[in-house]
């Protein structure tokens, strides 16, 4: 198992760099510069020689990689092109936002779309399970967008129960108000997220619901409720835990969008007015931040499946298998 | 003012379709969406001194350095409500020019020598008096060699300036310059106090003006508190909160569920909300927003003005605005409203599809292909609009919609287009047509000899006339097409008064906003 662990980490370490080449790279194939963005239309091309100058924007793209490379081992993702602030803490203050969105997302999605999905496997047969199963279809078929604007509509606007966009500007100092304009970006994100998760949780119970090891275990006493619980459960659970880490990087590019909707100050519309700003240090940043989570995932998704299932053990390669 | 900036960087954002209303030279149709004109103020003992003022706003800017950033959407935030020059405008008087930090000036009969007197009792917001030499200092800043400070060149006729005592500045000028005034108005002519160090201004503050920086939380907010300390009329409320909401739908739904007092630059096809609901009222302002379509006059054939006249003359443009929601006027030529120099010049190439498909084949130019490049920021109907025009008049337009940054690189540094659509926001900007390197690609030697004699002109008469000639030049040689100057729309919660109402996206006076009790 160590063995396991370290070989993981050390391929999510070479992923995270191969990433940064990529992010780095790619971003200067973008026309304009920061130096563009702080000249705007009044400078002419002598004023915006000098301000790339200033910027050292006119530094060989090596140069400009080496030193930003050097400095992300400490923590220190640079500074922001256009005011000098500094990256680390600015997305510190944008993960208090899209932390919570986030993760109360996956818990919300979890919390009804496990019970439903194995309530609609089982009870395969009956209406409510067919209620459920087309549900979580319109929940699949629907934009995040056109739910977060309909939830406003119902919820703030009509009903002013909850505040229709935006996050306090003292943040968590007021818990209670923090709390309350995150409510209906997280249940947008839940649905659209909880309905995919849903079709899976369904499909893998449905799966174990004919395997042999049910049969007996039925046939040994157990309620079918019981063997599901006691058996089928841990099976059921391998293919919706590596379906979960695809999802957080599903929830995390739904995150920016509903952080557009609700007009939220998270990491993703950070990254949005950052790349149109052209603010690249700091578009660096934010990528791999959203990299590191996404690898990161995966990666306690591979040790959960092999504590989870023994049998993954056995295999010789196992950080192919798993 | 050789090289007048236009600080659209911003207010296009901003401005967006904000259309209600057609009709000419900004005077108001009956019957359009808007007020006019606001309620009296009521009285400063009906006021909650102690309130707090919530104005939504479009554009955040990327720093809040006058020094180093250019675009309207820092000036919006920090010009008169936290820094303050020599001079401002005011923008509910047709951005007359008015006295700030100084109560006024003499000009020397030559017109070479302005003499300034400061303001009695002003401080900076760290206490210490704003002297003749903070005022000499910050000018010879801007004039510095190597200086970068954004339109540092709409002060380059100044020859020096001094403080010969600690209330009194004297500028003197190399030659006439019939725009110094409105420089000193704008970022150029801010005053800060002697030794200040440029690049910490993004993280500290030392004005002069009625509200201090409070705080910005990127992404979301700016909050201004107000300067106790301040000479003049002190700021109506404790605290002001700027949140930057560019969504139009979002911005409604902050203003009408009460999370906003004030919303600015509201769209005008979705006032529904508010029309008719005595909670709101709605304020039609002027701004000098000029969405100007620019036609690159150095590439051929676009470089014959017959071509330029026909794309103009396929233009309906009166169509256009009712499309957009209608909160905008026709301009016709370079210079807005309530720019000096302005004239109704409509009537140069008025809407004719076939007149412009002759006027096409009669330059010899046929199945003519063009490509138009237009920020992503602008509504897209206004592309649709054109293609659909300039297809009756024979020409293909493809449009492509792309980033402001991608458009500042390929359009505005690289020349690299057919045609350009873009919200020239900036007031006083006709030099651009005087500059022959500027992005539109138009020269005109009669043209820069007037802007020439505009600027070293003895009096005022002479050189809005001047100026006036120009505009009708530019628009006679097709230089570009000026498709409608905007409107633009402020809602107001009942119960808030003195809400800035003209040119919001490029000043934004904060002090008069009242809260009542």
């Amino acid at each position: 198992m160590t063995v396991f662990v370290a070989r993981r980490l050390a391929l999510l370490a070479l992923s995270l760099l191969g990433a940064s080449v990529l992010t780095f790279a790619l971003l200067r194939l973008l026309p304009g510069d920061a130096a563009t963005s702080v000249g705007g239309i009044t400078a002419d091309s002598a004023q915006l020689r000098a301000i790339r100058h200033d910027l050292g924007l006119d530094r060989p793209l090596l140069v400009q990689y080496w030193t930003w490379l050097t400095d992300v081992p400490t923590g220190d993702l640079g500074n922001s092109q256009l005011n000098g602030s500094s990256v680390t803490d600015e997305l510190g203050e944008k993960l208090r936002v899209t932390g919570p969105l986030v993760l109360g997302a996956l818990l919300l999605a979890l919390a009804f779309a496990v019970p439903l999905g194995m309530l609609a496997a089982v009870r395969r047969e009956r209406r409510d399970a067919t209620v459920i199963s087309v549900a979580s279809q319109l929940g699949i078929a629907l934009p995040t967008l056109w739910v977060g604007l309909l939830l406003i509509l119902l919820f703030a606007v009509q009903t002013p129960l909850l505040p229709a966009q935006g996050f306090p500007v003292d943040g968590w100092a007021d818990p209670g108000e923090a709390v309350r304009s995150l409510v209906l970006p997280t249940l947008t994100l839940a649905l659209s997220e909880g309905a995919v998760l849903l079709r899976f949780v369904r499909s893998a119970t449905l799966d174990v619901l004919h395997r042999d090891y049910l049969r007996t275990a039925r046939a040994a006493g157990r309620t079918r409720t019981g063997a599901l619980l006691r058996h089928g459960v841990r099976n059921a659970a391998g293919p919706v835990l590596s379906m979960l880490g695809v999802q957080v990087a599903a929830l995390l590019v739904g995150a920016i969008v509903v952080e557009k909707v609700f007009t939220l100050p998270g990491v993703g519309s950070m990254l949005v007015a950052d790349v149109g700003n052209r603010d690249l240090v700091k578009v660096q940043g934010e990528v791999m931040l959203l990299v590191a989570i996404v690898l990161f995932v995966g990666f306690l998704v591979d040790v959960a499946q092999r504590l989870i299932d023994p049998r993954l053990a056995d295999v010789r390669r196992p950080e192919v298998s798993a | 003012m050789r090289r007048s900036a236009l600080r659209i960087a911003a207010a296009l954002a901003l401005a967006g379709p904000v259309l209600a209303a057609c009709g000419s030279g900004g005077t108001p149709t009956p019957g359009a969406t808007g007020a006019d004109t606001q309620p009296p103020a009521p009285a400063d003992s009906a006021l909650d001194p102690n309130a707090t003022a919530k104005v939504r706003l479009v554009l955040e800017p990327t720093s809040l350095n006058l020094t180093t950033t250019a675009g309207v959407a820092v000036e919006q935030v920090l010009l008169d409500n936290v820094y303050q020059g020599l001079l401002r405008v005011d923008t509910n008087a047709d951005n007359k020019i008015v006295p700030a930090l100084a109560t006024g000036f003499e000009t020397s009969a030559d017109g070479l020598t302005h003499t300034f007197h400061l303001t009695p009792g002003a401080t900076f917001h760290d206490g210490s008096p704003v002297t003749a030499e903070d005022a000499a200092w910050s000018l010879q800043q801007v004039l510095a060699p190597g200086s970068k400070q954004p339109n540092a060149k709409s002060l380059a006729t100044i020859a020096n300036v001094a403080a010969p005592d600690q209330a009194t500045v004297v500028i003197t000028l190399k030659q006439r310059d019939t725009n110094l005034t409105w420089a000193l108005t704008q970022r150029v002519g801010v005053v800060y106090k002697k030794g200040t160090d440029f690049t910490k201004l993004d993280a500290a503050e030392n004005g002069t003006g009625p509200f201090k920086l409070d705080g910005w939380q990127r992404g979301s907010a700016i909050t201004l508190v107000r300067n106790d300390a301040y000479q003049g009329a002190k700021a109506k409320v404790a605290k002001v909160v700027l949140s930057y909401i560019p969504d139009r739908n979002a911005a409604n739904n902050a203003q009408a569920t009460g999370q906003t007092d004030i919303e600015t630059a509201a769209e005008a096809t979705l006032l529904q909300p508010f029309t008719g609901n005595d909670k709101f009222t709605v304020l039609r302002g002027t701004t000098t927003d000029k969405y100007t379509l620019a036609i690159n006059n150095a590439k051929a054939p676009l470089n014959n003005p017959a071509v330029r006249h026909a794309i103009r003359r396929a233009i309906d443009k009166d169509a256009l605005i009712k499309t957009l929601g209608g909160a905008g006027v026709r301009l016709g030529g370079p210079i807005p409203t309530s720019d000096p120099g302005f004239q109704d010049l409509a009537a140069i190439d008025p809407h004719d599809a076939a007149a412009a498909r002759k006027t096409l084949a009669d330059a010899g130019v046929d199945n003519l292909k063009l490509t138009l490049k237009i920020p992503n920021i602008y509504p897209a109907a206004i592309g649709d609009v054109l293609v659909a025009d300039l297809k009756e008049a024979g020409i293909e337009l493809t449009v492509k919609q792309q980033e402001f940054t991608a458009w500042l690189s390929e359009v505005y540094t690289a020349r690299d287009y057919d045609l350009s659509l873009v919200n020239h926001a900036e007031p006083h900007d006709i030099a651009n047509f005087a500059t022959p390197g500027y992005y539109f690609g138009y020269d005109n030697a009669q043209v820069r000899d007037w802007y020439a004699q505009a600027v070293a002109a003895p009096d005022e008469r002479t050189r809005t006339d001047l100026l006036t000639r120009i505009g009708r030049r530019v628009t006679e040689d097709a230089a570009a097409d000026w498709l409608f100057q905007a409107q633009t729309l402020t809602v107001v919660r009942k119960g808030v008064s003195g809400a800035p109402q003209h040119h919001t996206s490029s000043r934004l006076d904060l002090a008069t906003i009242g809260i009542t009790k």
